[in-house]
Formats: C-alpha cells, sequence, structure tokens
C-alpha cells in the first residue's frame, strides 16, 4: 500500500518542521506539514503571509535541506540538483545580463547539453510560447508578462516532470495573467507536467491547482487540503463550481 | 542609429566646449594674475608641443605604463577576492577586520620600505599604487558581490548550477559595472599616488619632469607637463567610457 501510494505521488512530504535563524531568534517556519501530490496533476498552495509557502517551494526544489520530516520528489528524498525538478521564483530569476536566448538555455548551458539539442530545444519552446522573435532582446526592454515567459522557458527547457512556481503570475496585469494561466494549462495539458505553485490570489488557486493546500501563518501549518476536480478545465473560471469552491477558500483563509 | 550617430555627435561638441572653457579660464586667470608661475594655455602648449618631441614624450610613455600596469594588476588581484569575500562569509569574516586596519593607512609611508625591498625602478612605484588602489577596487568589488539578489542566485541554483557556475553566470557579470566605476575612482588616485613616488629619488616619469621643471623654474615646461598629466587622465576615462558601453549593453 505505502510503495504504491509512494509511486503515484510525485510529491509526497511528511512531518515537515523547518526552523529559521538560531538560538533566541529561532523562528519556525514549517510546523508539521504532510501532503502528498498525484504525478500528472496540479497543486496550487495558498496562505497568508509568513506562512512558509515560499520555504515550502524552496524544501521541494532541494534548495534547502536544513528541516525535519521526510520529503519524497518521484519516491525518492529530495536533494540538490534533481534533474527534472525546475522552480521559477516570484522576480522569475532572469540575468539582466543575459539576452533571452541565453537565459532561456542558462540551464542547458550549465548542464552541458550538446550544442544542437540545445538550439533545436530551445528554438521550439521559445517558438511556442511567442518569444521567438525577442530572442535577442535584453530582460529589461521586455514586458512583465515576457519576462514571465522566458522563466518558463528556461523551465521546459529542461524537461522537467515537477514545475515549482512562487507566485508566478502575482505581478503581472489581469489580462497578461489569465493568458499566461491559459498557456500554462495548455503546457500541463500537453506534457503532463506535475505543478505545484505558490500563490495568494485564491481565483488563481481554484483555476489551477486541482489540490488546494491552504496554510494558516506564524507558522505555516496545513489547515486543510481542498479536492478541486475541475480546475484546469478551461471554462471554469465562469461556472457556479467556481464560485463556491472560492467562498470555501476563502472561508478557510479567514479561519 | 541615426539618432545614435546624432548623441555621439553631440557629446563631441559638448566636450569640445567644456575642454574650451576650461582653456579661457585659464586664459583669463593667467592674464588677470601674471605671475610667471602661471603662464597661459598658448604658450603652454608651445611648450608642450616642443617638449613632447624632446624628453616629455618620454616621460608621458613611462608614466604612462606605470598607471597601465598598476591598474592592471590590481584589477587582477582584487576582482577575484572581491567577487569571493562577497560570497563567502566565512572567508570575509577573517578578511574583514584585516582590510579595515589596512584599507585607512596611506599607502605611501611604505615608499621606503618598497624601495629597499624592489629597487627604486618601475616595480617600487608600481608596488605602491597597487597598494593603494587594490582596496579601492576590493571593497567596491566585494559590497557589489555582495548585494547581488539572493533569489537570483537561488534561481541559477536550482538550473543545477555549481558554485563556480554561479561565479561566471551571476557574480562576474553582475559587479563589472561596479567595478568599472571603482576603475574610474581607482585611476585617478593612481596618478596621484604616482606623482608623489616619481618626485622621490626618481629619474624618469611625469613626477619627475614636473618636479625637475619646477626646480628650474622652467614654468612653461611644467605646464607642459601638467597637460600631459592631463591627457594621460583623460585617455583613461575616455577609455573606461568606452569599455563600460561596450560591457554593459543590458543597462
Amino acid at each position: 500500500m505505502i510503495s504504491d501510494a509512494a509511486d503515484n505521488n510525485m510529491v509526497s512530504v511528511a512531518g515537515l518542521s523547518l526552523y529559521y535563524g538560531q538560538g533566541e531568534g529561532r523562528v519556525q517556519a514549517l510546523r508539521d506539514v504532510s501532503f502528498a501530490i498525484p504525478r500528472g496533476s496540479t497543486c496550487a498552495i495558498i496562505g497568508p503571509s509568513g506562512s512558509g509557502k515560499s520555504t515550502l517551494l524552496y524544501v521541494l526544489s532541494g534548495l534547502l535541506l536544513d528541516f525535519s520530516g521526510e520529503v519524497l520528489v518521484d519516491g525518492a528524498g529530495v536533494g540538490r540538483g534533481r534533474r527534472q525538478t525546475a522552480l521559477i521564483l516570484q522576480d522569475y530569476g532572469l540575468l539582466p545580463w543575459k539576452k533571452v536566448w541565453d537565459n532561456a538555455t542558462l540551464g542547458l548551458d550549465i548542464r552541458r547539453v550538446p550544442a544542437g539539442e540545445k538550439q533545436s530545444k530551445t528554438a521550439s519552446i521559445l517558438k511556442e510560447l511567442g518569444l521567438w522573435e525577442m530572442r535577442d532582446r535584453y530582460p529589461a526592454q521586455l514586458s512583465g508578462g515576457q519576462r514571465q515567459r522566458i522563466g518558463i522557458a528556461r523551465a521546459l527547457a529542461l524537461d522537467p516532470d515537477l514545475l515549482l512556481m512562487d507566485e508566478p503570475f502575482s505581478s503581472l496585469d489581469a489580462l497578461t495573467r489569465e493568458a499566461l494561466q491559459k498557456q500554462l494549462l495548455h503546457i500541463w495539458l500537453k506534457d503532463r507536467i506535475t505543478i505545484v505553485l505558490v500563490t495568494h490570489s485564491i481565483e488563481e488557486a481554484i483555476f489551477l491547482g486541482q489540490k488546494i493546500i491552504v496554510f494558516s501563518a506564524h507558522p505555516g501549518r496545513v489547515v486543510e487540503i481542498v479536492d478541486n476536480p475541475r480546475a484546469g478545465q478551461p471554462d471554469y473560471r465562469k461556472t457556479r463550481d467556481f464560485y463556491e469552491m472560492a467562498t470555501r477558500v476563502r472561508e478557510l483563509l479567514e479561519h | 542609429m541615426i539618432r545614435k550617430s546624432e548623441t555621439a555627435k553631440g557629446k563631441l561638441i559638448t566636450t569640445v566646449l567644456s575642454v574650451l572653457s576650461l582653456l579661457l579660464i585659464w586664459q583669463l586667470l593667467s592674464e588677470a594674475l601674471r605671475l610667471p608661475a602661471l603662464p597661459g594655455p598658448i604658450p603652454s602648449f608651445r611648450a608642450f608641443g616642443a617638449e613632447m618631441r624632446n624628453t616629455l614624450g618620454f616621460h608621458l610613455y613611462v608614466s604612462t605604463y606605470r598607471v597601465l600596469a598598476s591598474l592592471a594588476i590590481s584589477l587582477l588581484l582584487a576582482v577575484p577576492l572581491g567577487m569571493v569575500l562577497g560570497r563567502e562569509g566565512k572567508i570575509d569574516r577573517y578578511f574583514a577586520p584585516l582590510i579595515y586596519l589596512i584599507y585607512p593607512i596611506p599607502k605611501i609611508v611604505f615608499l621606503p620600505v618598497l624601495m629597499v625591498l624592489v629597487g627604486l625602478q618601475d616595480l617600487s612605484k608600481i608596488t605602491l599604487i597597487v597598494l593603494v588602489v587594490f582596496f579601492q577596487i576590493l571593497v567596491t568589488t566585494r559590497d557589489s558581490s555582495r548585494g547581488i539578489s539572493g533569489e537570483l542566485v537561488n534561481s541559477v541554483l536550482s538550473l543545477g548550477a555549481s558554485r563556480l557556475d554561479i561565479y561566471r553566470h551571476v557574480v562576474w557579470p553582475a559587479v563589472i559595472p561596479d567595478v568599472l566605476t571603482s576603475l574610474r575612482i581607482a585611476s585617478g588616485t593612481a596618478i596621484a599616488v604616482l606623482f608623489f613616488a616619481e618626485t622621490v629619488a626618481s629619474q624618469e616619469g611625469l613626477g619627475y619632469y614636473l618636479l625637475d621643471a619646477w626646480s628650474r623654474m622652467a614654468y612653461e615646461d611644467m605646464f607642459a607637463g601638467i597637460i600631459a598629466m592631463g591627457l594621460l587622465g583623460f585617455v583613461i576615462y575616455v577609455g573606461l567610457d568606452y569599455l563600460e558601453r561596450r560591457v554593459c549593453l543590458w543597462k
């Protein structure tokens, strides 16, 4: 049973606790967090600021290893440098001194992927995301939505099976945000990547997260895990279910 | 493209105008004061032309060589160390007190020691300049390297970057603009220190030339030397400007 469940879960977290700082100033960021995310599904993590959402993402990405509890990614203990895990942080982590093309190939450069493969893969992803014409520009010359897409392109170039996103669309205007949310869904439907995204937007959580994990703050704890099977359906936003779900999540957050 | 060449032209015009106004002030001052120690620009430039054909050209060459060599050595030493100190807190904790102790000491007091250790020639002068300029570049580079956003580093780490990759893709390009700024300040300092070093037990360089002209009360020659020194600084600044525009295209 246990191994079965582990096989179906891309991410499985049990009893995760984490502290920041040492001695007197020690602050608990996460307390006894447990959840599982099935392979190929989407999951939204929502909670007030200070609920350790971003910290959790760092743990899942393998950048933060100083925790207690068990964190499994694809059945193995989380660790640094798992090739198929991609992380997109809030400011997209683009290097301002690299052109769009070089930003998109950065992961492949670092992993010393042969030039031919790098060229063809990056070209097709940039075309798919509508960035091809901008490949010779610097990030500062692009709009917020375009910058976000470079971040996504850079992540997708690595063929991830787990995509972690920290408030990916929070700094974008409403129209760009909805367009990018749809684009993300499209990528998810095509490649069936497991997507975990941290958000503070109830609407975004419901639109994108098949599972919604609601956090409370100080320290970060799981309040409830809500199943939201209709997430990912393009017309979900216009349905009654959507609004009922929004009310439910809002109540959990205000709890 | 048209706009670019227009601004380049505009920049040239303003540069010429500012130089001309400096020369005008100089002319007016020399006419007002009528001191032998302050000849006007015309005789000074005449002397500059004559002296360049004589020995001034050689002295200018020696000084230029010393300044450029010491700036290059300082860069090679200070930039890598600064990048590392900015990123690796453990090493920085060890070095920081050393830097704060040595940085404020006026390094020119070491000139006698240096002259005994490495001789009276180029090496003692270059070493002295490096001692001064090294710290200016080091501190700027370290602070710049330390100020790099942790989120940026984490993003690149998440792509599987090693420590070396971080230096190559993130730290080095991030510190370049600040290094160039510090180099601008350092080049002024370098010329000032060089002047001092060349006036002590020296037979060559602009510092020697200036002091020699002064002691002969050959004020026009002295101003020819001042023009040469200004020219040296000007060329370095223009070079750095050019470098900045080439390297920092993304800004």
